[in-house]
């Protein structure tokens, strides 16, 4: 088969040898991928698919509309609560209710904390594999890794060459134990691992203090929410009441203890993130600063919504502090504004996709939005229905739907949102990104790329943490001022409600842009849509024939063992897939 | 050598005697057990290897292995270090592809009917199955095989346990819980549900597993009876208020300030079984109805279908409509009351017309 | 056992209700009564009161009530149950209706009918008349056990695992029907058929003792049945 050009500029050819990699692993959810690799091992062909669905739209039709934030929550237990925002946000929007302004800190802090976790949890215990090689650490010197720590992290109390001995002898002996758990086949000998034993040493350590620190991270939302995962949420504000010094404040869900509680999290957030993700960043970039793969839509085409209002219920771009635009075709001079609203910017396809549209040729804005299962492989696959050993992608291939932007396959994520503040002159993100730049000694054009993807994750995560600083400061004076309103119930009650209205709520979600429609008929959900983050990255092609960021991303990138596909599974972690996610 | 016990994985780990046996005594309290039990597990920890686990997930939010890994004690990173061996867990295994799914042959072949076989979601049966695909067939496939040769299944979660909410009206997926997946070996199954469950449950069940040697004992349902015997209500700090008939009536009123009970806007604690008013969430910090939201039911078979959740009664599903009992019920009495008036006017009239006929 | 009030008896009197019975359908409409005001307002609560809750004990003593009462509707059901064994033969009616006798059925029909106004005399029985039992065996016997059955499960969840109320009841009707919640669903779904019994019950008795020549409501205050030719009526019967 000869090269076929795509619209958004990737040459394919599937003439080479088909590598096959499923399960995906170290994701959420359910994925498969297919590469064909070229003499060289270079990737020349990829095909991503989303391997499970579950249909929450279907399961939404009919539901009172209160209580969506709930269901759609259980879209995804890893970026828990950012569905539920956006679903209350979409509500709110329908039904035109303005929340409190302690609300809105209180959901921003929510949202900040989930970010800064789930980076984290991600760097460490999803991506860090593709990078450190936790073996090799056994040859390490903790002496000379206790100076590594000192240099990359002077204010870190835990490096001294007693703990990472200790640590280093755990780590033995549960090697040694020959139940090797998790660890267990994993491409250990692959020479596409490059950090010296120090480092390795050095990053497990901190995947395990990872380990435990991220567990804290969350108890801000266990406050303002009850629990973690699946914190509650209420359409019209939040159900955590404020009684600092009334009747009965000890038995208030916010009360003077509660907020010194997570003033004291988010204080420990804050140093966790500057003493050892960051640092584990650069150290680890360091090493890796010549593996430049992996850019695919990262300079050409991203998406972003904003989020973080800074007064309530205002969702214009100049109130949200996380920044919003589109770029297309490389063009950085340019940002777009986005409208959610607008039927020809958003869009979903689904020829290349496990659903049924009475059009196929055409796209659907989600307020029309149709989820219609089809399950079917095309001429060219290989195997069965029920036993695939190759996809076809010229036909259905994928439980992802195909959503562009004005006909745009994007990425979104940190990364995304990274370029976009990045070309509006964002000052905090200009200062972070070229700091960072140039701590590595690398130019501009590295951001676009794997390594770019990951380093922007964790620049935001610093930025989260300390903004939710900002809005605990906020909320405080607040109530200080003598406002402790935390929900709007005038239009609570459904009999208070237009007999057809619609809405759409959005949020950045750790992995990016995500917006839910819905359509209210006589008190009840007659439609809901979401498009989500990995719906976006994870998307398969579209009529069109473009292909989306994962596949993008794939392209290009030598591998070193085609047999252990280590740079796949870096790439694809990179975007930290979500697949219940992208196909809930 | 793989037979290590979980005192000697704990000791070479660097663990002190003194945190270990401090371990042992968190472990009990978590347990609800008196402290003289800390020896006994001592006494178990100090004799057994490292219990090997199969995690699998099917259709799920993956919200149970993020409650895990905020377990607070024990640490998650204890229980994966020191107490069991997590052979498979796709969500955070090193290997992908056909070398992650070659583990579960090896566990086969090397721990038959020894191994714990714990289940996150659950398997689809529409769309042939393959609404959830693994190494390109149906997860169902990898569930029958991994249960085949387990010593005993952990139904990790609302999905694992009752299927949740991808199995609420209508289940487009068929999705299943595991205890009603067809052709599944008959196998002990500990049904831990909650959504997600609450970390120390699940490691405490764990831990239990590990320190007794043996499973738990289960309620009529399959629920360790030492977690799920008692309802959020009968231990909810705002029994008081209920009992007193203090209820929110909106939120954020001043009920809502001073903690009133939540029954009112459709508090779920009286009809769900599950440890979030006594053990509590994240270490004991809260629970729901602590940071004011009411509880849902969520560790209860089918909570998504059964009402919405800021109204306490139900909905009634069939013939098309959905209402409270009170709706149909009311709109029955009053049917059969206007029956009644009407067949009483009717009466009247006749008896009053056959009177006069009689007069005549 | 229903009878044909014989013609000559026309004017005289039959003793149907012996006082235990008179005594237990008052104390059970009390308690049902009770039982379905307690149960609504357990469903949906009264306005909040305000204050400590050391001060107020309202929904507690609704709740008590509701509990009282159900005491009272099981001791005195399973008391009455003793009693269609040890009374007399009106006794047994609403339990053991006669399903298999043809007439039975032709006298269910011919009371429909005679409600319907179809039918333009009334006949009459010493005892309930067809109808009535077959719906005080459905719509009462059953419900109570029903009622009872469900409403102890539903207590044994208070009482707690051990109790008796929680072993007889809860363990399996809480499996059976799935959930508490479901319970609860099917238990307050139970008051409506109460409440509509009640209602065509109460009409009925009241009805009949204008139209139909015997007395009815006074009976279940006397024990004694009373009759007298109402319009329309044959000599024969
Ligand atoms: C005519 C008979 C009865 C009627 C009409 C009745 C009615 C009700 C109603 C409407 C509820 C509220 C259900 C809800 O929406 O949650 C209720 C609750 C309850 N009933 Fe009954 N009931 C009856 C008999 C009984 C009996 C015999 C018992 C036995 C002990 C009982 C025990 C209970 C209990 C324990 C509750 C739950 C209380 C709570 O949730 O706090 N009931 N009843
Ligand atoms: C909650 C309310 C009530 C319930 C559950 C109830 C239930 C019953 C039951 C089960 C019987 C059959 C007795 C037997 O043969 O053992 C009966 C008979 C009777 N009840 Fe009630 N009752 C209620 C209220 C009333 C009231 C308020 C009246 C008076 C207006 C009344 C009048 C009668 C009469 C007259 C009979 C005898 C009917 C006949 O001989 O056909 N009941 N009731
Ligand atoms: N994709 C995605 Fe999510 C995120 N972040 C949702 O909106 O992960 Ni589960
Ligand atoms: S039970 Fe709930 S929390 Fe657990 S995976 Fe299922 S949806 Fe997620
Ligand atoms: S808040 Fe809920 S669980 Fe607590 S007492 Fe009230 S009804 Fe019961
Ligand atoms: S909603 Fe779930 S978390 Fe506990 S309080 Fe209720 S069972
Ligand atoms: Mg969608």
């Amino acid at each position: 088969m000869t090269a076929v050009v795509t619209p958004n500029g990737f040459s394919l050819d599937t003439s080479g040898k088909r590598v096959v990699v499923d399960p995906v692993t170290r994701i959420e959810g359910h994925m498969r991928c297919e590469v064909n690799l070229d003499a060289d091992n270079v990737i020349r062909n990829a095909v991503s698919t989303g391997t499970m669905w579950r249909g929450l739209e279907v399961i939404l039709k009919g539901r009172d509309p209160r209580d969506a934030w709930a269901f759609v929550q259980r879209i995804c237990g890893v970026c828990t609560g950012t569905h539920a925002l956006t679903s209350v946000r979409a509500v709110e929007d329908a039904l035109g209710i303005a929340i409190p302004e302690n609300a809105n800190s209180i959901r921003n802090i929510m949202q900040l904390s989930l970010q800064v976790h789930d980076h984290l949890v991600h760097f460490y215990h999803l991506h860090a594999l593709d990078w450190v090689n936790p073996i090799t650490a056994l040859a390490a010197d903790p002496k000379a890794t206790s100076e590594l720590q000192q240099t990359v992290s002077p204010h870190h109390p835990n490096s001294s060459p007693g703990y990472f001995r200790d640590i280093q002898s755990r780590l033995r002996k549960f090697v040694e134990s020959g139940q090797l758990g998790p660890f267990k086949n994993g491409y250990w000998t692959n020479p596409a691992y490059v950090l010296p034993p120090e480092a390795n040493l050095m990053a497990v350590t901190h995947y395990l203090e990872a380990l435990d620190f991220q567990r804290e991270i969350m108890t801000v939302r266990t406050i303002f929410g009850g629990k973690d995962t699946h914190p509650n949420w209420l359409v019209g504000g939040v159900p955590c009441a404020i009684n600092m010094d009334g009747p009965m404040a000890a038995g208030a869900p916010i009360n003077m203890e509660r907020l010194d509680y997570v003033s004291s999290i988010v204080d420990r957030t804050i140093t966790f993130v500057n003493d050892v993700y960051i640092p584990d960043i650069i150290a680890i970039g360091g090493f890796y600063k010549g593996w430049l793969y992996g850019g695919g839509l990262s300079g050409k085409s991203v998406l972003a919504y904003g989020c973080i209002p800074d007064k309530a219920n205002d969702y214009s771009p100049a109130n949200l502090m996380m920044p919003s635009g589109a770029i297309v075709d490389g063009k950085l001079q340019e940002v777009f504004p986005v409208d959610l609203r607008d039927p020809g910017q958003v869009q979903e396809f689904v020829p290349h996709s496990w659903y049924k549209y009475p059009d196929e040729t055409k796209g659907l804005h989600p307020w029309d939005g149709i989820t219609e299962p089809n399950y079917v492989l095309g001429a060219g696959a290989k195997g069965t229905s029920t036993a695939i050993e190759q996809i076809d992608e010229n036909a259905k291939y994928s439980w992802i739907k195909a959503p562009r932007w004005r006909g745009h396959a994007m990425e979104v994520g940190p990364l995304a949102r990274y370029v976009v503040g990045y070309a509006k002159g964002d000052p905090h993100i200009k200062e972070q990104v070229d700091r960072t730049l140039a701590t590595l000694g690398v130019p501009l054009e590295a951001l676009f790329s794997t390594l770019g993807r990951t380093a922007a994750r964790a620049l935001e995560a610093q930025w989260a943490a300390e903004k939710q600083r900002y809005f605990l400061d906020k909320l405080i004076a607040n109530i200080k001022a003598g406002d402790s309103a935390t929900a709007n119930t005038a239009k609570f009650d459904p009999k208070t409600w237009p007999k057809e209205v619609k809405g759409v709520g959005f949020s950045e979600a750790p992995r990016g842009a995500l917006a839910h429609w819905i359509r209210i008929r006589d008190t009840r959900i007659e439609n809901y849509q979401c498009v989500v983050p990995t719906t976006w990255n994870g998307s398969p092609r579209d009529n069109q024939g473009n292909i989306g960021a994962f596949e993008a991303a794939l392209m290009n990138t030598k591998v070193a063992r085609a047999e252990e596909p280590v740079e796949i599974l870096r790439t694809l972690h990179s975007f930290d897939p979500c697949l219940a996610c992208s196909t809930h | 050598m793989t037979v290590e016990t979980f005192y000697q994985v704990m000791r070479r780990q660097g663990i002190t005697r003194r945190s270990f046996t401090k371990f042992c005594s968190l472990t009990a309290a978590a347990l609800g057990l008196s402290p003289a039990h800390a020896q006994q597990i001592a006494t178990a920890m100090e004799t057994k290897p490292r219990l090997p686990v199969l995690w699998l997930h099917g259709l799920e939010c993956t919200c149970c292995s993020e409650s895990f890994i905020r377990s607070a004690h024990p640490l998650a990173k204890d229980v994966i270090l020191s107490m069991i061996s997590l052979d498979y867990d796709d969500t955070i295994m090193a290997a992908a592809g056909h070398q992650a799914e070659s583990i579960i042959d090896e566990t086969i072949a090397k721990y038959n009917g020894n191994y714990i076989l714990a289940c996150e979601g659950n398997p689809p049966l529409n769309q042939e199955g393959m609404s959830c695909i693994i190494g390109g067939r149906p997860y169902l496939e990898q569930l029958r095989k991994a249960a085949a040769n387990c010593k005993a299944i952990i139904s990790w979660g609302s999905c694992a346990s009752w299927g949740c909410v991808q199995a609420a009206r209508p289940n487009p997926t068929q999705a299943t819980p595991i205890h009603k997946v067809p052709g599944l070996a008959p196998k002990p199954i500990i049904k831990v549900p909650g959504c997600p469950p609450i970390a120390e449950v699940m490691t405490a069940v764990v831990a239990y597993i590990v320190t007794f040697e043996r499973f738990p004992e289960l309620d009529a349902q399959g629920r360790p009876k030492m977690f799920y015997s008692q309802r959020i209500h009968d231990k909810c700090y705002r029994r008081p208020h209920f009992d007193a008939g203090q209820f929110v009536e909106a939120f954020d009123d001043e009920g809502a300030r001073r903690g009133y009970c939540l029954y009112k806007v459709g508090c779920k604690g009286p009809t769900t079984y599950n440890a979030c008013s006594t053990v509590r969430w994240n270490g004991g910090l809260s629970f729901p109805i602590q940071a004011g939201h009411p509880c849902i039911g969520c560790s209860e078979d089918g909570f998504w279908d059964k009402g919405d959740f800021y109204n306490r009664l139900s909905r009634i599903h069939g013939f098309g409509i959905e209402a409270t009992a009170d709706e149909i019920g009311g709109t029955a009495a009053l049917a059969v009351g206007g029956l009644a008036a009407v067949h009483a006017g009717i009466s009247a009239v006749k008896r009053a017309r056959e009177k006069t006929g009689a007069d005549q | 056992m229903a009878m044909h009030a014989p013609q000559q008896e026309m004017q005289s009197a039959v003793y149907v209700y012996e006082a235990p019975v008179r005594i237990w359908h008052w104390i059970n409409a009390l308690a049902i009564v009770v039982l379905c005001v307690t149960g609504y307002f357990i469903g949906s609560p009264p306005p909040s009161v305000g204050g400590e809750a050391s001060d107020h004990y309202l929904f507690g003593t609704i709740r008590f009530a509701h509990f009282v009462a159900a005491y009272a509707l099981i001791i005195g059901f399973l008391f009455r149950i003793y009693w269609a064994w040890a009374g007399n033969d009106h006794a047994r009616e609403i339990f053991l209706p006669p399903l298999a006798r043809g007439s039975f059925w032709r006298e269910i029909l011919h009371e429909i009918r005679w409600y319907a106004m179809i039918e333009k005399a009334p006949k009459r029985y010493a005892g309930h008349n067809p109808l009535a039992i077959i719906s005080m065996h459905i719509l009462f016997v059953w419900l109570a056990v029903f009622m009872i059955v469900t409403g102890l499960a539903l207590y044994g969840e208070g009482t707690g695992p051990g109790s008796w109320q929680h072993r007889f009841f809860s363990d399996w009707v809480i499996p059976l029907f799935g959930q508490s919640q479901t319970v609860h669903t099917w238990h307050h779904l139970g008051l409506w058929v109460i409440v509509c019994f009640v209602i065509v019950h109460i009409y009925a008795a009241v009805r009949e003792d204008i139209m139909s020549g015997q007395s009815i409501i006074s009976s279940m205050f006397s024990g004694w049945r009373t009759f007298r030719v109402v319009k329309g009526e044959r000599a024969e019967p």
